[in-house]
């Protein structure tokens, strides 16, 4: 059961009342949480399919075989042409997501070459990229690949660099001074040139992508763990606790570490920001996830290689603008949040 | 701890260091600018070889009457300014790593004995002016041309030639094709007199074969010191050339500068003459084609190919060309056509199965590709080797998409139930395949060949990697399928593509791993054949062979050249040859000029405003049909 202490309850109160930062931390929750679902709002497999009398739902399931709705193939029904077939043949029909396509699938036209414009009878809300993928598709697909990297990595830095931090400032003397100067050496390795010699030899999966970018990113958390534990360790209340006899596990999870978690959190968005940054960057260079998979840096490549379907570009340099805007006030509000002084300046 | 520190602190020093080495070698080194030291005289005693007496009876032959395709009106001077997509590892011409895009760059700083007329396909001299047969018809005698120069002013002689033996079959320059060509098809070179050579191949062949398949280019024996360095020290160094053009500046990873040769011997040639007509030629990294487009617009770069249909019907338009700036030019050939397409390695587990490579073959949507994503623009390579004239099978035609072939075919190799996601299983494994592919402007047809094979159960996961990553990967046969071409030759090349010789080995061209006792027979029986009937009746059989074995899957041929062009870069009347393969390549065939009046002028004209008549040229001289 967690409790919520009357300070994080006061800090609450405190960010709700800052209105740009709360509303931000709505709409972006609202957007993950649809991202999770997105399969059900952009997909190009049915929702609901009702055939012969029964019902399917092919959306999570293994995929279904042109054959199971009496079609000539055996690979994966094209439902939108089903749709097309169903509506003269009464009791059956599908139900299709608001956006019918799928991050991967190429839809040519037979008259024009793409990247199509958009347009609403085709559900192509955003147009198509320079393959004939639906950009909205790539878009949604892209921000929740981009928001699981963002998240994960900074869980893995986090997780590394306070440790890290929190030992070097709890224990001090050589150990930090050895940390101290690994970390230094550390950071002055050239980060973007070790992903580009990855790359280059082998394709970075999304883990590869994640590890290498732990390796040289867990750096930044230890020097402010590492200030602020020190900083708590001398404080009485960790005399007290270690004159009523608790040991160092106890003390650095009960007591300094709770205490330092302010620090942590104000951090969390900006570095939610720089994953997204980090990775769409690597994906715009080239450097980053293979190809076919969504991602918002090689939506940006494209669309900057083909200035005269600004569909493109446009979308995607507005989606990164907004997610990353919606972000920084979330940081920016946190911060403010806990702050112990409330006014910079008396009243 | 701290010792390992100084440790770690000490070996980053010395990887430096040995970087730093490695990458100037003996060289003077301005900065990261690399002077080319071409005169470097270490080599104490120049290696001489003893003299044959020349046998009776030969009968001399040339062709100095074939028509010059060349423009008397051709002006000499100007930089050309073109580009590559990655920086070369090394300048040499042989050993690791020197097989890359830039190798066509600086093989064509030297020139061979004889070559073919573009337009005729006859014979005519090059390094040599006079040819004559041996009745054994495996030899070749040659005599040298007097006037023949290094680009070190050094005159070029028989020693040369017998030298390039002695280098390429060196164990020091780790080229094992090399090493094999010139041991076991190139197998004697004879010193006749200081002009006078002869060229043995192994097996008997037709005429214009032993000429063309036993030529040789001479190697300057004053410029290579062969010893178990030699790959190392020669990664930078510019080694002289016959040829117009000379590497005289390197910048590293940003340019390559060609300058052409003084009073180059050639110029007094009939068929060499007025041709490579700009003074410098500078090819510069731009990693990206739509930023090199962007330097082109600006004109910066002289010429862009303009091949790909997005970049002929889309990017090629504006205010640059419809204001008669920019040319365009589209040139259609009768040539052999590289052979694009996947390779398909039979090392691999599972493309071992011919069944699996068959099924492949089913389920690529070439047809779809070429008419969506390509436009219509390409047409659909039918071989291995096509447009070879007599060498092409005319009956082979490749595997067209059909989904129920693929899945029969897959079934038999065991793939035969499907996956949740949709792909084939074979037990736990599912049918997933890796390609390697190195043009980012490619990932579309890639694409959508992927979505189409899904349709199969096939997936298959695109590894875009950097040229010279992409290509050492490949000829260490580390690959699945690779997405690339072959350059074209003048005849069909069985041998280094599929004799098990070159199979399970790195840094051969047999990327397939083919091994087939059949096939060797019959290569081996082609390479003996010296008539050409024969030969193109062997030629045929294996090229059934290699369809049979669904190794290869082709996919298209592009039977023109297009090239978007500043005004100010002049073509002969006939704009190009029968055979080009780029119009502007100004090493190749080197025909056009850049004319400094013209330039000013359109700069000029493009200052103020003004603007010139359109030009927009189809040559349909040479399309067949």
């Amino acid at each position: 059961m967690i409790r919520i202490s009357p300070q994080t309850a006061k800090q609450w109160r405190r960010f709700r009342t800052i209105k740009r930062g709360y509303y931000s931390l709505i709409a972006i929750g609202v957007l993950l949480a649809l991202s999770l679902v997105a399969e059900l709002l952009v997909n190009n497999r049915a929702l609901v399919v009702r055939y012969e009398g029964s019902y399917y739902f092919p959306t999570y399931s293994a995929f279904m075989p042109g054959t199971a709705f009496g079609l000539d193939y055996d690979y994966e029904t094209d439902y939108r042409a089903l749709k097309v077939l169903f509506q003269d043949q009464p009791g059956n029909w599908v139900l299709m997501p608001p956006v019918p396509y799928s991050a991967f699938e190429t839809n040519f036209k037979l008259d024009a070459f793409p990247p199509y414009p958009p347009r609403l009878e085709d559900r192509h809300f955003l147009g198509t990229d320079v393959s004939g993928r639906d950009v909205l598709a790539r878009l949604v697909y892209g921000f929740r690949l981009a928001m699981a990297f963002s998240v994960i990595l900074l869980a893995c830095n986090y997780i590394v660099g306070i440790a890290i931090g929190c030992a070097m400032g709890f224990w001090g003397g050589a150990f930090d001074l050895v940390f101290q100067r690994v970390i230094e050496i550390w950071s002055n390795v050239p980060f973007l040139y070790v992903i580009m010699i990855v790359a280059s030899v082998v394709v970075p999966t999304f883990w590869t992508l994640v590890t290498v970018m732990v390796i040289f990113g867990w750096m930044g958390m230890t020097w402010y763990m590492r200030t602020s534990t020190y900083k708590e360790k001398a404080r009485e209340y960790v005399a007290a606790a270690r004159a009523l006899g608790a040991s160092n596990t106890r003390i650095v999870f009960r007591h300094i570490l709770p205490n330092t978690v302010s620090i942590v959190v104000t951090f969390i968005p900006f570095s939610v920001a720089s994953g997204v940054t980090a990775l769409t960057a690597l994906d715009y260079l080239g450097f980053g996830l293979p190809p076919p998979t969504p991602s918002w840096g090689e939506l940006l490549a494209q669309g900057t290689a083909n200035l005269q379907a600004p569909w493109i570009v446009t979308s995607v340099v507005a989606a990164m603008t907004i997610v990353l805007l919606m972000v920084a006030y979330i940081g920016e509000a946190i911060r403010e949040a806990f702050d112990p002084k409330k006014f910079t300046f008396y009243e | 701890m701290t010792r390992t520190l100084v440790l770690l602190l000490l070996s980053l020093a010395v990887a430096s260091c040995g970087q730093e080495e490695a990458a100037q070698g003996p060289v003077v080194s301005a900065g990261d600018a690399i002077d080319l030291v071409m005169e470097t005289r270490f080599v104490a005693d120049l290696p001489t070889y003893d003299s044959v007496p020349l046998p009776d009876g030969l009968e001399w032959v040339t062709n100095e009457e074939d028509p010059v395709w060349s423009s008397p009106e051709a002006r000499r001077g100007g930089a050309f300014n073109t580009f590559m997509s990655s920086f070369p590892l090394t300048l040499r011409t042989v050993g690791p790593d020197s097989n890359d895009a830039f190798s066509a760059y600086k093989r064509f700083t030297n020139l061979g004995l004889v070559t073919v007329h573009p337009n005729t396909l006859d014979f005519i001299p090059q390094l040599a002016t006079h040819w004559a047969f041996d009745p054994d018809a495996k030899t070749v005698y040659y005599q040298l041309d007097p006037d023949a120069r290094w680009s070190d002013g050094k005159p070029v002689t028989a020693d040369d030639y017998l030298f390039t033996i002695d280098f390429m079959r060196s164990e020091h320059i780790v080229a094992p094709w090399y090493n094999n060509h010139y041991t076991n098809q190139i197998v004697n070179v004879v010193k006749h007199d200081d002009l006078t050579i002869s060229v043995e191949g192994a097996t008997v062949k037709p005429r214009e074969e032993l000429l063309f398949e036993y030529g040789l280019s001479p190697t300057p024996r004053h410029f290579h010191r062969l010893d178990e360095n030699w790959v190392r020290d020669y990664n930078w160094r510019s080694e002289p050339g016959t040829g117009a053009y000379r590497i005289s500046r390197v910048e590293k990873g940003q340019f390559v500068e060609f300058e052409r040769n003084e009073a180059w011997w050639g110029d007094e040639k009939r068929y060499l003459a007025n041709r490579f007509n700009p003074q410098t030629v500078r090819v510069t990294v731009i990693r990206d084609m739509n930023v090199a487009w962007e330097y082109f617009l600006r004109g910066e770069l002289d010429a862009f190919p303009v091949l790909m249909p997005h970049f002929w019907h889309e990017k090629a338009r504006g205010p640059a060309f419809d204001n008669g700036y920019i040319n365009r030019i589209k040139f259609y050939t009768d040539t052999p056509q590289p052979s694009a397409g996947m390779w398909l390695n039979t090392a691999d587990p599972i493309l071992a199965d011919k069944n699996i490579r068959l099924g492949l073959a089913h389920a690529m949507n070439v047809e779809l590709m070429l008419k969506t994503v390509l436009r219509g623009d390409y047409e659909r390579l039918r071989t291995h080797h096509d447009g070879y004239w007599d060498y092409s099978n005319p009956d082979i035609q490749p595997r067209e998409f059909d989904l129920r072939r693929a899945g029969e075919y897959l079934d038999a190799a065991g793939f035969a139930t499907r996956g949740p996601d949709g792909i084939r299983m074979r037990g736990n494994q599912r049918l997933a395949l890796r390609v390697v592919y190195s043009t980012q402007e490619h990932t579309p047809r890639l694409v959508l060949l992927r979505e189409e094979a899904r349709k199969a159960g096939i997936e298959l996961n695109l590894q875009l990697l950097d040229s010279s990553a992409a290509f050492k990967q490949i000829l260490e046969k580390q690959h699945q399928i690779t997405w690339m071409a072959w350059g074209a030759s003048l005849t069909p090349r069985f041998w280094q593509h599929y004799h098990s010789d070159n199979a399970g080995k790195p840094q051969t061209n047999n990327i397939t791993n083919t091994a087939d006792p059949e096939m060797d027979r019959l290569i081996m029986e082609y390479r003996a054949a010296s008539d050409k009937e024969t030969r193109v009746r062997l030629a045929h059989t294996l090229e059934q062979m290699v369809h049979d074995s669904g190794v290869f899957i082709p996919t298209y041929k592009i039977p023109y050249t297009r090239e978007a062009y500043w005004r100010w870069l002049r073509l002969p009347e006939h704009y190009a040859s029968r055979t080009t393969e780029a119009i502007f390549n100004p090493l190749v065939e080197g025909l056009f000029w850049i004319d400094q009046d013209i330039k000013a002028e359109t700069l000029a004209a493009r200052a103020r405003g003004e603007t010139f008549e359109v030009v927009n040229i189809t040559d349909t001289t040479w399309r067949g049909e």
